[in-house]
């Protein structure tokens, strides 16, 4: 297993340094840094020459991500002119508020997707599993910026006129106390959550439907084990293992940052960031949350991986 | 059973869990209030939804050139002259108009006087000092060579030979020669007592105190209606209401002391959906959102006020004039004569902002059309009326012969096919191209819509380093065929003087290849002369040379204006008693009035 790990980690460095290398060059090749400040030539000369070595326009955009990954080697990831704070604080500062958002709407959609899953297909074409499907289709149809707005029309202007009470904040992140970050917290995660659990409860029906018809279930049934035994130990774990893929994949773009519901909601994330950077454009800015983002995706594959063992003791890590 | 108990508890404790936060939540007014200085306020906090959020509060750092910036400061920082709704200047730190006086050697002094009884917020009097030290600081060039760019345009400073302070209210400035601008310098006084007494060093220090709006762990002190507070980046920043604060004398200002609310809470909200939101939430009085999103829908809804105005922000098309077609006189005129601003005007902005903008669009490169000495030479020529005809008939004149498919050809120079650019995604540039593409094919002209992306427009057109080699080498060097037409704002301003700098032969922005000495000529005269009203026709004159061929048969009109780019903002009308005046004909937000919302 050590091995295993250790292996993994070390072949994702290169894939790392090539990521970083193509997005660097990328980057580089589609923006101009000076665009606006040519406008202002030559008042603006000293201010167009410090960002030509800032960025190191004046060499070949082949040979400028050297440099980056030398300073990177060593800690430092730059300045993000646009936000004007280092890259290294504003991935610790946004990350933080992406996970705060990131981590609840997984574990919710998580729950909610395995619950949803195991009651669809144990009562496959019932009334409750139309609904159910219906829901996920429109979940799934729907884009977030849409679910997102409705949410904010509902409860921010609908329900209080109904009602004479406004539960939630449609907008910014509020830390004032804990009753007032749930309540700026729930819109967004709401969001994240109608999104995630329609796509991951029409896999997880579908993953159950084929696991509750095998032999071995059939199996266990026979053997005189409940109901509950055979879905709950025997069938879900199996079901499971596809689920965590994709689990690991959502669950590394959420704390990535989810560009969409972030800026809906205001909220203070590595999104919105990540989206002002490409604008200025703010090359280190975008290096950073794209380093993070990358590290993020590679951890959550391992621990897929390292997963797929613990739920199947057949799969082994040779 | 079991299972359906199961998911009935799930239920029953999210509804409960749902029940709890709405017992518990927000009230219907979330604007709430915030702490206010002695006299100050005391209706509440202001809530200002805005997209932008500023890098830092480093107003001419080159890479936190945002409008926001500007916005936020004006209600901190006064200067000697402010700017009125009408886009002229007033005197705001001066009791009254200065005296200007012209010695026989060409200078110009002028005697200025500072209103009795300014003060900093932090309890400081304000002086003639703080004028003089702006100044040395500004011009500490040699000392901070390598950040002063970041604190000041110097042009017209540079040409003082003495600055005088006679008491704490009287100062005097000489200048070698006339300069027509010196109402817009000094548009910031700085405040001496917190930097150091040295100019270079204190240029260094303001180089780190702007950014925070920080010196030495203290805010620094404000001699407008609002002070710093708090800065939550990524979500808001607070500004209090100055305890201190001398009273606005804007000629637009309805409320001439201290500040009615408490402070202002600018949220940034980056979705311009969300800012609608957040406005008819509750959570928000007050948004300057895009105006096509939001102004039919607030316009009609009695709960919510907007309000428009004619900007200094105006849109037009330059012409390359080194196009093979566009350096034809006969084409460009033909392009003028076809392209019907009207029509513009009634599609697309008329029945968002009546009669703020003129129906007739812009013919004024210099002067805007909410100002006193605007004239409108377009029309004067006969142009921007959609005269196809006409257009016609100054094509043919220049050999273009109409093709099968409606479209003119010139013998040698081929199809009258040009490329309009600009940046891509503005949905309002975009229907305006729209609209104009298909009059000019009534002409015979076709345009072809060649946008890109915002970031990638400036570099890859217009301001292409080898197209502007092309324009500034009269032809001679570089790549002249890189863009045809460009769509884009320029701003101007109460002093249009500064609109020559892109005309001028040679100048880094003069992306259309003008070159004429007469201009340039004609230019240095207007920013030289003294009386107010002559200067004024002086300005007119040079806009002949940019928007007609009356004074340039040859390499004139090469810009051909559109309109005004209007602002706009929606207010709360249930949750405000009054309001600040309309928007942004001064280009400086809605924090410069202030002083004149309150909250109910």
């Amino acid at each position: 297993m050590l091995t295993y790990v250790i292996r993994r980690v070390l072949s994702t460095i290169p894939l790392l340094i090539g990521a970083m290398y193509l997005v660097h060059v990328g980057v580089s090749a589609t923006s101009d840094p000076l665009a606006s400040l040519r406008l202002c030539l030559p008042r603006c000369q000293e201010g167009y020459d410090r960002v030509v070595e800032i960025y190191e326009l004046d060499r070949s955009i082949w040979v400028r991500p050297f440099a980056w990954f030398g300073d990177a080697i060593r800690g430092d990831f730059g300045k993000s002119e646009a936000l004007g704070e280092p890259v290294g604080n504003v991935l610790l500062e946004r990350g933080l508020n992406t996970a705060m958002m990131a981590i609840p709407a997984f574990l919710i959609s998580a729950l909610l997707a395995v619950l949803l899953s195991v009651y669809s297909a144990r009562r496959q074409y019932s009334k409750t599993d139309y609904v159910l499907t219906g829901f996920s289709f429109l979940g799934l149809a729907l884009p977030t910026f849409f679910v997102g707005l409705v949410l904010q029309v509902f409860w921010g202007v609908w329900f209080p006129q109904w009602t004479g009470m406004k539960p939630f904040y449609t907008g910014s992140m509020r830390t004032g106390s804990v009753l007032e970050l749930l309540q700026s917290i729930t819109l967004p995660v709401l969001t994240l959550v109608i999104v995630s659990v329609a796509a991951e409860s029409r896999f997880g029906r579908a993953n159950m439907l084929e696991i509750i018809s095998s032999d071995y279930v059939r199996t266990a049934r026979a053997k005189g084990l409940s109901e509950s035994r055979v879905i709950w130990k025997h069938a879900l774990r199996n079901a499971m293992i596809p689920l965590v893929t994709l689990w690991a994949l959502d669950f590394a773009a959420l704390l990535s940052g989810s560009v969409i519901t972030e800026t809906i909601f205001s909220w203070p994330g590595l999104g919105p960031a990540f989206v002002i950077a490409l604008t200025k454009p703010d090359l280190d800015l975008v290096m950073g949350i794209t380093i993070l983002a990358a590290v993020i995706a590679i951890v959550f594959n391992l621990i897929a991986d390292l997963l797929y063992g613990w739920l199947d003791p057949r799969i082994r890590f040779d | 059973m079991r299972q359906r108990m199961r998911f009935a508890r799930l239920g029953a404790i999210v509804a409960a869990g749902a029940l709890v936060l709405a017992a518990c939540g927000g009230s219907d007014d979330e604007t709430g209030s915030g702490s206010s200085g002695e006299g100050c306020g005391g209706s509440g906090t202001l809530v200002w939804a805005h997209e932008q959020e500023p890098g830092d509060l480093h107003l001419d750092d080159p890479e936190n050139g945002l409008t926001i910036t500007a916005w936020i400061r004006t209600g901190m920082w006064e200067g000697l002259f402010g700017v009125s709704s009408k886009t002229e200047f007033y005197p705001r730190l001066l009791a009254g108009e200065p005296e200007v006086v012209t010695a026989d050697d060409g200078s110009v002094t002028v005697n200025y006087t500072l209103r009795e009884g300014l003060k900093w917020s932090d309890g400081d009097d304000l002086t003639a000092d703080d004028v003089k030290y702006t100044y040395d600081m500004v011009m500490a060039k040699d000392a901070a060579d390598e950040y002063i760019y970041l604190l000041s345009d110097r042009t017209g400073l540079d040409t003082i030979t003495a600055f005088t302070v006679t008491s704490p209210t009287q100062f005097s400035v000489t200048w070698s020669a006339f300069f027509a601008g010196w109402k817009a310098l000094f548009g910031e006084v700085h405040p001496m007592h917190v930097f150091p007494a040295d100019p270079a060093e204190a240029a260094a220090a303001e180089n780190d105190a702007l950014r925070t709006w920080n010196q030495g762990g203290t805010v620094l002190p404000s001699s407008g209606p609002l002070v710093f507070s708090e800065w939550n980046k990524g979500v808001s920043m607070s500004l209090v209401c100055n305890p201190e604060y001398h009273g606005s004398t804007s000629p637009d200002a309805v409320n001439t002391g201290k500040a009615l609310v408490d402070g202002v809470q600018i949220n940034f909200v980056p979705d311009t959906d969300a800012q609608i939101n957040a406005l008819k939430s509750g959570e928000a009085d007050i948004i300057m959102t895009q105006p096509q999103l939001a102004f039919e829908e607030f316009g009609t809804n009695e709960e919510f006020t907007v309000a428009s105005s004619a900007g200094p922000v105006y849109e037009h098309w330059g012409l390359n004039l080194f196009n093979t077609h566009l350096k034809k006189p006969e084409v460009r005129e033909a392009l003028a004569l076809a392209m019907d601003k009207g029509d513009v005007m009634e599609g697309l902005y008329t029945p968002l902002f009546g009669d703020s903008l003129p129906a007739e669009g812009l013919g004024n490169v210099y002067w805007m059309s909410n100002q006193g000495d605007y004239s409108d030479a377009t029309t004067e020529a006969g142009y921007g009326q959609g005269d196809i005809a006409a257009a016609k008939a100054k094509l043919e004149s220049a050999g273009y012969v109409l093709g099968d498919d409606g479209i003119y050809a010139h013998p040698t120079d081929g199809v009258l096919s040009l490329r309009v650019g600009t940046t891509g995604g503005n949905k309002l540039r975009e229907l305006q191209q729209q609209l104009l593409q298909a009059k000019f094919k009534e002409a015979g002209i076709d345009i072809v819509i060649y946008n890109q992306p915002g970031g990638e427009y400036w570099g890859a057109q217009p301001f292409n380093e080898e197209a502007l080699k092309c324009a500034n080498s009269g032809g001679k060097e570089g790549d002249c065929n890189v863009w045809d037409i460009a769509q884009f704002a320029w701003v101007g301003g109460p002093w249009p003087g500064g609109q020559s700098g892109v005309l001028r032969t040679g100048s880094g922005n003069n992306i259309y290849g003008f070159a004429n000495a007469e201009f340039d000529a004609k230019a240095d005269e207007c920013d030289a002369t003294i009386d107010d009203a002559e200067r004024a026709a002086c300005y007119n004159e040079l806009n002949l040379y940019a928007v007609t061929l009356q004074k340039d048969a040859q390499t004139g009109l090469f810009m051909l204006p559109i309109t005004q780019k209007p602002s706009f903002y929606a207010v709360s009308a249930t949750r405000l008693a009054s309001f600040g005046v309309a928007p942004d004909a001064n280009n400086a937000g809605p924090l410069l009035n202030v002083a004149d919302f309150k909250k109910n």
